[in-house]
């Protein structure tokens, strides 16, 4: 290799040195911009990581069938009631969530779904469903240091515990003949069990849930919540009791789990058919309820946080730019300053290419050692900002070429102008440069 | 001897607003190889001018220019770049040398844009030569008008050049150190380069073995020294 480019690197750092406040000033403008771009890209990338982990505590294998064309219970003003049947009592349910205080029962949203189409999916015709379960949700209002508080009360399949792997930490859970013989029976989130009576074991006691007292069976163990429910803070009755209490016929969801993740396609087929039967719809689109699996959401939720995470990386963006610009202006200034040394190198036989290479290679280094800096402060910044918020950030390989190669270009970009505009300069207008 | 240099008829027009001023208004020079020759002149008379075009700093808006008798003009920037770095040696009046920078990496600063043999051996042999031994690894800044004009001329030597070419060297400096400087010089010339010198100086133009006279971009007398201190008085 000629010494012309060996000594690029030597020169550029020399000058580089030679004017160590400008350089900083420069350099702090880079790091700024890849900080910035590495802490939101790792941070989105945590908090995107965070989500996936907790909508899989769902289970990956778990189909869901909610009434209604789409997400959420009663909200089916156009579709409601279409085919379905045991609907009668519409008009008890749902407005009990306006009746704060009352302490009395409270339904589950209008539902689509039945006890029927339970038992249909469960009647073993389908060897990939491993389990099911059918949820009425209702409220209770129970006093807590003297106060009224509002818990949440499911009633479930005896096979809701083993889908969610929920286990219990006193007492026991409620079977399957506990369904049949809707039996009063309550299992106690492990969160509420300590609302209500503290460190004192709450197994054996009696609650009012709605006119009746239910017998405290069970506590869970505490649980990670979940993106959408958390067991913690519930109760669980059988759902055949949570019926009558709550006056609501239907159920307000099901869940299927499949055998394995595999098939959990043909399950969520399967599932829609067999409802679909059942509610004597023929046409799919106009299902009155709809079947969704936690994989569904968990690639909704990557793409909503996969936008998020490139928003948040594409303002930083713009402050690498910012910051590119201002290395194109140090360099420009730089240009100016030392008009008289590129005279003095173009006398001495600089040819063009070597004033232009000597700037460029001078606005890398700049933006490289930027980058370097940069990469590690904002490493830092978004490990620093995810242990207070609470969850890990994720700094991903891509995230570090992103920076080092965005940086780079930065330098290569911004250098260019300047490295050009230095070695078009006459020798001799630069040496009679004043 | 042979031509070195050869200027016929050149000229240098700035135009400006539409008016043109003759920085050269034509000149006819030959400089031989191995002569010493001083370019006399007051200021704004065109005598750098016409050392920037013999040293391909610039170039002429019309005649003919031969080095070592080749035509400059059919010579592209990448060769006129070459030739600036292995056959001619600078020295300016100021801003001679990279701003704090060793005086040995200031030597070498022509070495890295072409070849020479053993550099940093030839850059030592050149500062022992102008007595900085002691200041080699000193930075430009700390050194005095005359340290710096004479590192200056070892950086004009060190890729052995057939000439030199120094713009008033000694325009900042004392008598005792100009006297010094142009005895550095009178040294290399004897050991077979051309130099060419621009001075406004009388006194320093006496070191040449000639003096040209320019005044507003014409030669007025080509001579030896003593005729021209002769015409000088006459006037």
């Amino acid at each position: 290799m000629p010494k012309r480019l060996i000594s690029l690197p030597k020169q550029a750092l020399r000058a580089i040195l030679t004017n160590k406040g400008r350089s900083f000033l420069t350099v702090l403008g880079i790091v700024i911009g890849i900080a910035s771009v590495i802490a939101l890209v790792s941070l989105g990338n945590g908090v995107q990581a965070s989500i996936t982990k907790r909508i899989s505590t769902l289970g990956s294998s778990n189909v869901t069938v909610i009434p209604g064309g789409g997400f959420g219970p009663g909200y089916r003003t156009q579709q409601g009631g279409q085919g379905s049947s045991g609907q009668g009592d519409r008009g008890s349910d749902g407005g009990g969530m306006e009746h704060p205080g009352s302490g009395g029962p409270v339904g589950g949203g209008v539902s689509s779904l039945t006890f029927d189409d339970l038992k249909s999916l469960q009647t073993g015709k389908h060897p990939q469903i491993k389990a099911v379960t059918g949820g009425v949700t209702g409220s209770v209002i129970l006093k807590k240091d003297g106060q009224d508080r509002r818990y949440s009360v499911s009633g479930t399949s005896a096979s809701y515990f083993s889908i969610n792997n929920l286990t219990t930490e006193k007492g026991s859970l409620f079977k399957e003949a506990d369904e049949n013989a809707k039996s009063r029976s309550v299992v106690l989130g492990n969160d509420m069990a300590s609302d209500l009576y503290g460190s004192k074991n709450p197994v054996g006691r009696t609650i009012a849930i709605g006119n009746e007292a239910f017998e405290v069976t069970g506590v869970l163990k505490k649980v990670e919540e979940s993106g959408f429910s958390n067991p913690n803070a519930q109760s669980f009755i059988p759902n055949t009791t949570a019926s009558d209490t709550f006056g609501s016929k239907n159920l307000s969801s099901i869940t299927v789990q499949a055998k394995s993740d595999k098939d959990v396609d043909a399950v969520k087929a399967d599932v829609k058919k067999v409802i679909l039967a059942n509610h004597k719809i023929t046409d799919a689109k106009l299902a009155d309820f709809s079947v969704t699996s936690a994989r569904d959401m968990l690639s909704i939720m990557d793409q909503v946080t996969g936008i998020l995470t490139s928003f948040l990386a594409g303002i930083a963006a713009i402050s690498l730019v910012v910051g590119g610009i201002g290395i194109m202006n140090i360099m420009l200034v730089s240009v100016t300053e030392r008009t008289r040394e590129i005279g003095l190198r173009k006398a001495v036989g600089a040819r063009t290419f070597d004033i232009v290479s000597q700037f460029l290679v001078e606005a890398v280094i700049l933006t490289l050692l930027g980058g370097l800096i940069g990469m590690a402060l904002g490493a830092f910044i978004a490990r620093t900002a995810a242990n207070m918020i609470g969850f890990s950030a994720v700094i991903t390989a891509n995230a570090v070429l992103l920076a080092v190669g965005v940086s780079s270009a930065v330098g290569l970009v911004f250098g260019l102008y300047p490295a050009v505009k230095a070695s078009r300069l006459n020798p001799i207008d630069a040496l009679r440069y004043e | 001897m042979a031509n070195m240099i050869e200027l016929k008829d050149v000229k240098k027009v700035y135009r400006s607003g539409g008016e043109d001023t003759f920085a050269l208004a034509g000149v006819d020079v030959v400089i031989k190889e191995a002569e010493f020759v001083a370019i006399m002149g007051p200021s704004g008379s065109g005598k750098s001018t016409m050392m920037h075009i013999m040293g391909l700093l610039d170039t002429p808006t019309s005649g003919t220019y031969l080095l070592d008798g080749t035509d400059v003009s059919k010579i592209g920037k990448r060769r006129q770049a070459y030739i600036r770095n292995q056959e001619i040696g600078f020295v300016f009046q100021q801003f001679n040398l990279l701003a704090r920078t060793s005086v040995l990496d200031n030597l070498l600063l022509p070495t890295i844009y072409g070849p020479v043999k053993n550099p940093v051996e030839r850059a030592k042999q050149l500062i022992e030569t102008i007595g900085l031994t002691d200041k080699i690894k000193n930075k430009s800044n700390q050194l005095s008008g005359g340290q710096i004009q004479r590192v200056a001329i070892a950086r004009a030597l060190i890729m052995d050049p057939k000439i030199i070419m120094a713009d008033e060297p000694t325009g900042n400096l004392d008598t005792k150190t100009s006297h010094e400087i142009m005895g550095l010089f009178r040294k290399i010339n004897e050991e077979g380069a051309t130099i060419v010198l621009i001075t406004h100086e009388r006194e320093i133009a006496e070191f040449a073995d000639r003096i040209i006279r320019i005044r507003d971009g014409q030669i007025v007398v080509t001579d030896t020294g003593e005729r021209d201190r002769h015409a000088e008085e006459t006037h």
